[in-house]
């Protein structure tokens, strides 16, 4: 808060951070911390990943803020940091694992047609959205945890509206088979 | 409107993100359509059971301390030296301390076999076989030629220092 009670932008916070005022720093990180570490988990799925993420997202964001030529929002920056971090991680996952993550698609939740039970429904509807193509997982989750409009997530996932629409779509259509299939 | 094109809207209406007579073709589909109705349906229950599903919080304690560890983490990525790019700059001073000490120590060697005799007698070093290969050069060249090749420059000082202009180098190194 400044002195008129007023909220400091993000952009007047930075340039207190570019100047050395730490308590600029701690304000940000507060500020957008939780937005962070939410995204970073519906992408990666667990809470240790996220955790190590969201301050990976943070240390390039201050490391490079110079470099950010604010045409779009701190938190829209942010949450392109957080993405391109996720897509590495999700590569370096499915390189360990040996798998194609875009293969992976529905294969579990197939495996487990038969289980009709609503936990196992839930359990499936989440794996199912951990195995959906990395564009496909972003658009779905700027759209429905982070209510983003699609002009908004095309410029978080550099690509146009329409391709923002279509991954948002068919990852859509892909939960539904699998909910589908899964009340058999 | 045929069912494909209702599939095809689906999701953009079910999200409010049709024009106003779209959204009249739809519904007007939908109420004839039994089959349509139930794909609208499948997709508006995974729309909300998605939505449905929770981050769980990590509690006040991490939030708290998170952004020491950002802290943290921005103070290890940070390089000692300047940032030039991507490139981390290195200060060059170690290496020129560890050039010269070469050069010094090169040439230290080079006055030891001469003092014990390797050069035959009656050759100094600046006319006998060992600078045949160093050019004779006046004062006026030194600089020209330290542009060329600096390091032979600096061996062939060194070679013309004598034993006490040595002994004091080393002593101050």
């Amino acid at each position: 808060m400044n002195a008129g009670g007023m909220a400091a932008s993000d952009y007047q916070l930075l340039d207190r951070y570019a100047t050395g005022d730490e308590s600029a720093f701690e304000e940000l990180v507060t500020r957008h911390q939780k937005t962070v570490y939410d995204l970073a988990y519906r992408m990666l799925g667990n809470h240790a990943d996220a955790a190590d993420l969201a301050q990976k997202t943070f240390v390039q964001a201050f490391l490079h803020h110079r470099s950010f030529k604010r045409e779009s929002s701190f938190r829209t920056w942010l949450y392109q940091i957080c993405l391109n971090q996720c897509r590495n991680a999700l590569r370096d996952r499915a390189r360990l694992a040996h798998e194609d993550v875009d293969e992976l698609a529905l294969a579990a939740p197939q495996d487990t047609f038969a289980e009709a039970a609503k936990s196992e429904l839930r359990d499936r509807l989440g794996q199912a959205i951990r195995t959906l193509p990395a564009r496909q997982r972003e658009a779905l989750v700027l759209r429905v945890y982070h209510n983003h409009a699609f002009a908004d997530i095309g410029v978080i996932m550099s690509c146009s509206e329409g391709t923002a629409k279509a991954n948002y779509h068919h990852a859509v259509d892909k939960l539904r088979r699998v909910l589908m299939a899964g009340e058999g | 409107m045929t069912c494909n094109e209702i599939k095809e809207l689906t999701v953009p209406y079910l999200e409010l993100d049709l024009e106003p007579p779209r959204v009249r073709d739809v519904t007007t589909h939908l109420n004839g359509c039994a089959g349509c109705r139930a794909e609208m349906e499948a997709v508006r229950q995974v729309l909300v059971r998605v939505k449905g599903m929770a981050v769980p919080d990590p509690g006040d304690r991490f939030w708290t301390e998170f952004p020491e560890k950002v802290r943290r983490g921005l103070a290890r990525e940070r390089p000692t030296g300047r940032s030039v790019g991507n490139a981390t700059w290195m200060p060059r001073w170690p290496l020129a301390l560890a050039a010269s000490l070469l050069l010094v120590v090169g040439a230290w060697s080079l006055k030891g076999l001469l003092d014990r005799g390797l050069v035959p007698p009656g050759q100094s070093v600046t006319q006998g076989t060992i600078t045949a290969d160093l050019p004779s050069l006046g004062d006026a060249d030194w600089e020209a030629y330290w542009e060329d090749d600096p390091d032979t420059v600096l061996v062939e000082m060194a070679t013309q220092l004598d034993r006490q202009t040595m002994d004091r180098l080393l002593a101050d190194i």
